[in-house]
């Protein structure tokens, strides 16, 4: 009988076999052993971010950020383009950008999600709107009547802080495009794991992520002090807490500027030293 | 989203006002617009919720569906939230035009209610792994005024304190296999608790200071908005920037503050109404959409 290939012959749905263990069994799992020998994380404590500005060749701008936890993110930035349908969002006068971000289908832990799905789109859709509204005050749109920038992020690795990553790399993108911005948006994520007395960490990774009861992500105009985008929920605490989480969040965002910019600096002069290369090599 | 335009004398006029906290309709800062709150007004649903608010006119109807749980939460029922713009609102809505706005609005609810403690999800277990009750919470935006995202968490928060989930038995017989019975008795049903389930205040910066419950002329006026969510107890559950702009990091602060302080009088009121019209009971004369 010949076999039907485009039929899955398995069962309709699959199941962890966790929620299957007797109760109590706690599972044992590599990495969470682990972090139970290693002691306790400070809470103030930055992952190591790694920029890189300038390495695509046909983007206009591009970025490379990566995060000591694994996460990584690229960047391109195009523009600016004539818009193609003139006033559609933007009030007049002003031009507009378009942020896509797109997450690399083996880039989460476990199963692959299946690209194109209506849930994956959904969770991009989301993030994009996220990039856009952290992005949207350091670009000087004013400057491009009828115009559109377009921005695009790739998530090649999701170790957790995706959003924050996403951000700085977009911002570093545009920079490198050469757009009037006012400041660079860098972008800081924060989780607070369960527990009563449990503080808020910096730049979480994924399996601390994965079991916070509370997430926020900031990002910061560092140069003009200006919070573009604050987004995070969970758990209920006071205002008071919150605060202290926001002003956690934006130190963080101010001790990453400065990476951010040695970056950009670099790229600029990588750019020159090449440039004035070709110009001895044509007079020569 | 619906939006008017302004003159820059008219914003100018508004920011001034703003600034001597006298706003265009005489309130103050602080002050929300008088608000209709009505339960039952549908009766096909388990529980339904109109809310108007100025000129936003939302109306929420909750229907309890028996499902599977989700597999990370075996033990517990959820709930799916989805937002309809309707073309009545704006024209713009036409079409696929509302879906946008649809999903932020259903998004920023799920994060609202991501919280475990806003609706307890355990009691819309039926059994473990096998049947749970699943509340579909449908947001109709029937007229646009300003001010959605509380309008529609003030809806939620009415529509399902009117929840009614009819009780079920499962009944196990020797071989293992399970049966689910309906109670006879239409009354004989589960209310949910709302205690904790937060509502949305929107500050809307304007110059220099903030305002609760912008109509859509100061929402023309304002370049950032901090939404945050607050429940009964002033505990804060997630906060979110929206709009262009950007915000100084101590007037967020200060937003907060606002927003708590706000939000505990807002949860006083609306528990106060709901009890009265609950309180009625029968006897209560039905306004509906002829008020």
């Amino acid at each position: 009988m010949p076999l039907d290939h485009r039929r899955v012959r398995g069962p309709e749905e699959s199941q962890p076999p966790e929620l299957w263990a007797a109760a109590g069994e706690v599972p044992v799992e590599g990495e969470e052993g682990e972090d139970k020998d290693a002691a306790p994380r400070d809470p103030c404590d930055l992952r190591p971010l790694f920029a890189r500005a300038g390495l695509l060749s046909q983007a206009e701008g591009s970025a490379y950020v990566e995060l000591g936890g694994g996460t990584k993110v690229l960047c391109a930035a195009w523009g600016p383009r004539e818009a193609a349908e003139p006033g559609a969002a933007a009030p007049a006068g002003t031009g507009r950008l378009l942020c896509e971000f797109r997450r690399a289908p083996f880039a989460g832990r476990g199963a692959r999600w299946r690209p194109g799905s209506a849930s994956e789109r959904e969770a991009e859709r989301e993030a994009a709107a996220a990039l856009q509204e952290a992005l949207e005050p350091a670009v000087r749109l004013a400057r491009y009547p009828r115009a559109r920038l377009a921005v695009s992020a790739l998530l090649l690795q999701d170790g957790g802080s995706a959003l924050a990553a996403a951000i700085s790399a977009a911002s570093l993108a545009l920079a490198d495009a050469g757009v009037e911005m006012y400041d660079l948006a860098v972008g800081c994520a924060l989780c607070r794991s369960p527990g009563p007395a449990a503080a808020w960490m910096l730049q979480p990774g994924e399996p601390e992520e994965r079991r916070a009861v509370a997430r926020l992500t900031v990002a910061l105009l560092p140069a003009l002090n200006q919070v573009s985008a604050v987004l995070g929920g969970g758990q209920g605490s006071s205002p008071d807490a919150w605060v202290q989480a926001l002003r956690l969040g934006l130190d963080g965002c101010h001790r990453l500027y400065p990476v951010l910019r040695q970056s950009l600096l670099r790229a600029a002069r990588r750019r020159d030293a090449t440039a004035a290369a070709a110009a001895t090599a044509a007079t020569a | 989203m619906a939006s008017v335009v302004l003159s820059e004398p008219e914003k100018l006029y508004i920011v001034h006002g703003v600034q001597e906290d006298l706003r265009v309709d005489g309130r103050g800062c602080e002050d929300y617009r008088c608000a209709e709150v009505e339960t039952d007004v549908v009766s096909n649903t388990s529980g339904s919720a109109r809310v108007k608010l100025g000129h936003t006119d939302i109306l929420v109807g909750v229907k309890a569906e028996m499902g599977t749980p989700k597999l990370e939460k075996p033990d517990e029922g959820y709930l799916e939230f989805f937002v309809d713009c309707s073309a009545n609102a704006t024209p713009e809505f036409e079409g696929r035009g509302g879906e946008e706005l649809g999903t932020e609005i259903a998004n920023t609810l799920y994060r609202v209610f991501s919280s475990e403690s806003s609706v307890d999800l355990k009691s819309l277990c039926i059994n473990p792994r096998e049947h749970c009750w699943v509340l579909y919470v449908d947001v109709l935006l029937l007229e646009c005024g300003g001010n959605l995202f509380d309008a529609i968490s003030i809806a939620v928060k009415a529509a399902l304190f009117n929840t009614r989930i009819p009780k079920v038995r499962v009944l196990e017989d020797e071989e293992g296999s399970k049966e689910i019975e309906l109670s006879d008795d239409p009354y004989d049903c589960i209310r949910l608790n709302v205690d904790d389930v937060p509502c949305i205040v929107t500050l809307s910066k304007i110059g220099y200071r903030h305002v609760v419950d912008a109509t859509l002329q100061e929402e023309a006026c304002s370049l950032a908005s901090l939404l945050i969510s607050v429940t009964s107890k002033g505990a804060l559950t997630s906060m979110k920037k929206v709009g262009k702009g950007s915000l100084d990091p101590e007037s967020i602060f200060e937003m907060m503050e606002t927003g708590k302080r706000v939000g505990k009088s807002l949860h006083i009121a609306l528990q106060k109404i709901l009890d009265e019209e609950e309180s009625l009971g029968t006897s209560r004369q039905k306004v509906g959409f002829l008020g």
